[in-house]
């Protein structure tokens, strides 16, 4: 059995545009959950509204595609309704970030048993690229036309001190390390976060100097930098440049966590 | 078994020439019936990885097909050796 059994063959080829990276992250997703050998029947994807969030529709399994922000909502009233359901949540930025905020905390500290993949692509892609909390300093979008001038949200950062189990963030250039971080969030009891970098062309790349699909994806491959390396970098005083972000395992934790399979 | 790509899904982003280690996908330069210029496979059959999945029972690299976001890239079964004549000039 391969990922490609957990798709729904008659809806592909998706809508995402091309070179969008959010197809690579469902697949590395759905990779993660083929090895876990867990039931269809007994696994639920949840979304918001967005680009990503468009992610349930194409898979075979039951799924919500619930109100704009709302998905960990719906996903805590899933959960505790059913603890012995596998919850994982699709959701980008603008969501989770932004519209999603509070119960994104909420969720973080109630340590509920969920697991949220969230594929950052740094801005509004649906919508026609506005500005959104991840939108990096100086980027240009639609509602910040002289380059944005507000520091971005770190959500790792926010997940950490929310109080998450297990919090990673990878690219999707990073197929194979994005799959095992998926599967061990879906491991962990408690919240697990993964956050996604991913590349948009359509809304993103073309307004910052990314012209063809490749060179963001290079750019997010050469300003990873994993965590072992940067804290290295900090014990030799070296300064780090200000657009790079870091990637790889941030934390992992046992804190008491709720609605855990019995 | 041998890459193969389904024109059917393909958008034509060209994610795979950059991450195949054997650069067995090459960008294309012909545009198929809905415009869109799929990739080209330059001889498949040299991937070892592909060709001992049988062996291993398991898919060994896969990272195309991991990478591509449309999921056209799949793996087909090769057809059994057949001598080929070549004209050779001299």
């Amino acid at each position: 059995m391969t990922f490609e059994d957990w798709f729904r063959t008659d809806r592909l080829p998706h809508i995402y545009c091309a070179g969008c990276g959010n197809g690579t992250i469902i697949n590395c997703t759905l990779a993660a959950i083929d090895q876990m050998s867990w039931k269809k029947e007994e696994t639920v994807f949840i979304s918001g509204i967005g680009c990503s969030s468009r992610a349930p529709g194409y898979i075979v399994t039951d799924s919500l595609h619930t109100t704009h922000g709302r998905a960990l909502a719906f996903a805590t009233g899933v959960k505790m309704a059913n603890p012995a359901l596998n919850v994982v949540i699709f959701t980008g930025d603008g969501d989770l970030a932004a519209i999603g905020g509070n119960h994104f905390i909420h969720a973080c500290r109630r340590n509920i048993d969920l697991t949220v993949v969230c594929m950052n692509n740094q801005i509004y892609g649906m919508t026609g690229g506005q500005g959104s909390p991840t939108t990096p300093k100086g980027c240009l979008s639609t509602t910040t036309p002289y380059g944005c001038s507000e520091p971005p949200f770190d959500l790792c950062e926010l997940a950490i001190a929310a109080g998450a189990n297990y919090v990673a963030r990878w690219t999707s250039y990073h197929v194979k390390e994005l799959e095992k971080a998926v599967r061990a969030g879906l491991e962990t009891p408690g919240f697990s976060f993964i956050e996604a970098m991913t590349q948009c062309p359509t809304n993103f790349g073309r307004r910052n100097k990314f012209k063809q699909v490749a060179d963001q994806v290079d750019y997010l491959k050469t300003h990873g930098v994993l965590r072992a390396k940067r804290e290295r970098m900090i014990e030799q005083g070296e300064k780090i440049p200000e657009d790079l972000f870091v990637i790889g395992e941030l934390m992992r934790r046992n804190r008491p966590a709720m609605g855990v399979k019995p | 078994m041998k890459l193969a790509i389904d024109e059917t899904r393909c958008k034509g982003c060209n994610l795979c020439t950059k991450v195949c280690p054997y650069k067995i996908f090459k960008e294309g330069n012909k545009p198929n019936r809905k415009g869109i210029v799929v990739p080209e496979l330059d001889r498949p059959e040299r991937c070892a990885n592909c060709r001992l999945q049988h062996l291993y029972g398991r898919t060994l690299c896969g990272v195309c097909q991991l990478t591509c976001p449309d999921q056209a890239i799949h793996w087909v079964e090769e057809q059994p050796y057949e001598p080929k004549k070549v004209a050779i000039e001299y």
